[in-house]
């Protein structure tokens, strides 16, 4: 029974990244291959003896050092990409079961052996952990392709690149880095997960006008008849990024088991339940 | 049962549903808000790199303002 529904949960995440290809697959291949041509294209401005002096730099800052240390250094090349995965989420989530209702496939799904609540917990996993690996798998390739073409590089210029290694290392471990810190975020973010998940499944029309409209109208509401801003406070108080995001591997547990991640959590399990349950009105 | 005529209302249309389940995040929340006195905290960002405090900022302003009239 329970391989069983663990066998029917397995497929409705198949069935995510098949129907999100795009924003799971080829957005992020998309945006490594622009950012490799460019790069390259950046490197073919530069004098010959200013790439040996770079390669030959860059062996030797990260030669000897540990890579976990030097981890958090291939955080920046990755912003792109985590902005980019935040953009497909919104689109994502807003879109899943809008959609569905739109070309009417929820009609089949329903008549299928699975339940509203795996269905919509099967959204947030995706979202969750399932969508930063293919993102990562991509940035694993990018960092590949990076150190294959400065190995290269340093065979043609004749520079020593033993310390380039350790610099893959490097590259490999902020990727585990950048897993944790998505799932981190993601976790953060339940709130409006079940927020946009709750306006996907209730709006016949435009959700993302919906969620945004009521979440700005709810904010004055409460500032107009109460005079209170617990509303403006409780969501500027999760807005600053050092509370999800981490540069080190100590901070992980500390991140995610605080007062306020927790309370997320609750806050976000609220709203995902709304969500699971307003999936029975069909248009 | 008053408790599954309530369920039973709660499910009965969409709109009611929205409301309701608004109606227990905005109680969660605001409950929570009053109980633990929370407050904005999105000035402060500390990191292992560098230091970004915009609370400071609205200090700095204050400051220029005290310091150079044309400024402000």
């Amino acid at each position: 029974m329970v391989v069983n529904q663990f066998g029917q949960f397995g497929a409705l995440l198949k069935r995510e990244i098949i129907e999100n290809r795009n924003l799971f697959i080829s957005t992020p291949a998309l945006l490594a291959v622009i950012f490799f041509v460019f790069s390259i294209w950046v490197v073919s401005f530069v004098p010959s003896a200013e790439i040996a002096t770079g390669i030959e730099y860059l062996s030797v800052l990260f030669d000897g050092l540990s890579p976990l240390q030097m981890a958090p250094v291939f955080l920046l090349p990755a912003v792109p990409f985590i902005v980019t995965l935040y953009i497909c989420a919104i689109i994502y989530l807003i879109n899943s079961l809008y959609q569905d209702r739109k070309d009417a496939s929820v009609l089949f799904w329903q008549s299928m052996p699975v339940s509203n609540l795996q269905t919509v917990i099967s959204k947030v996993v995706t979202i969750c952990a399932i969508a930063p690996v293919f993102y990562v798998a991509i940035l694993f390739v990018l960092h590949l392709l990076a150190v294959a073409m400065l190995v290269a590089l340093g065979l043609t210029y004749n520079v020593q690149v033993a310390g380039l290694g350790y610099m893959f290392m490097a590259s490999v471990l902020s990727l585990l880095l950048i897993y944790l810190s998505a799932i981190t975020t993601a976790l953060w973010s339940l709130p409006s997960i079940g927020w946009l998940l709750l306006f996907s499944a209730f709006a016949r029309k435009t959700p993302i006008l919906w969620a945004v409209g009521v979440f700005i109208l709810l904010g004055f509401l409460e500032d107009f008849v109460f005079g209170s801003q617990y509303l403006a406070n409780w969501v500027e108080s999760r807005s600053n990024p050092q509370q999800y995001m981490f540069f080190e591997f100590t901070d992980v547990v500390e991140r995610l088991f605080s007062y306020d991640m927790l309370f997320g959590v609750v806050v976000g399990s609220i709203l995902i339940s709304g969500a699971i349950s307003m999936r029975r009105f069909i248009d | 049962m008053p408790v599954n005529q309530l369920i039973k209302t709660i499910l009965s249309n969409r709109y009611v549903l929205l409301l309701t389940t608004l109606t227990a995040y905005l109680l969660v929340v605001v409950a929570e808000g009053a109980i633990t006195g929370r407050e904005a905290r999105l000035l402060d960002f500390e990191n292992p790199f560098f230091d970004l405090n915009i609370g400071d900022f609205e200090e700095f302003q204050t400051t220029r303002s005290g310091e150079d009239p044309e400024v402000m």
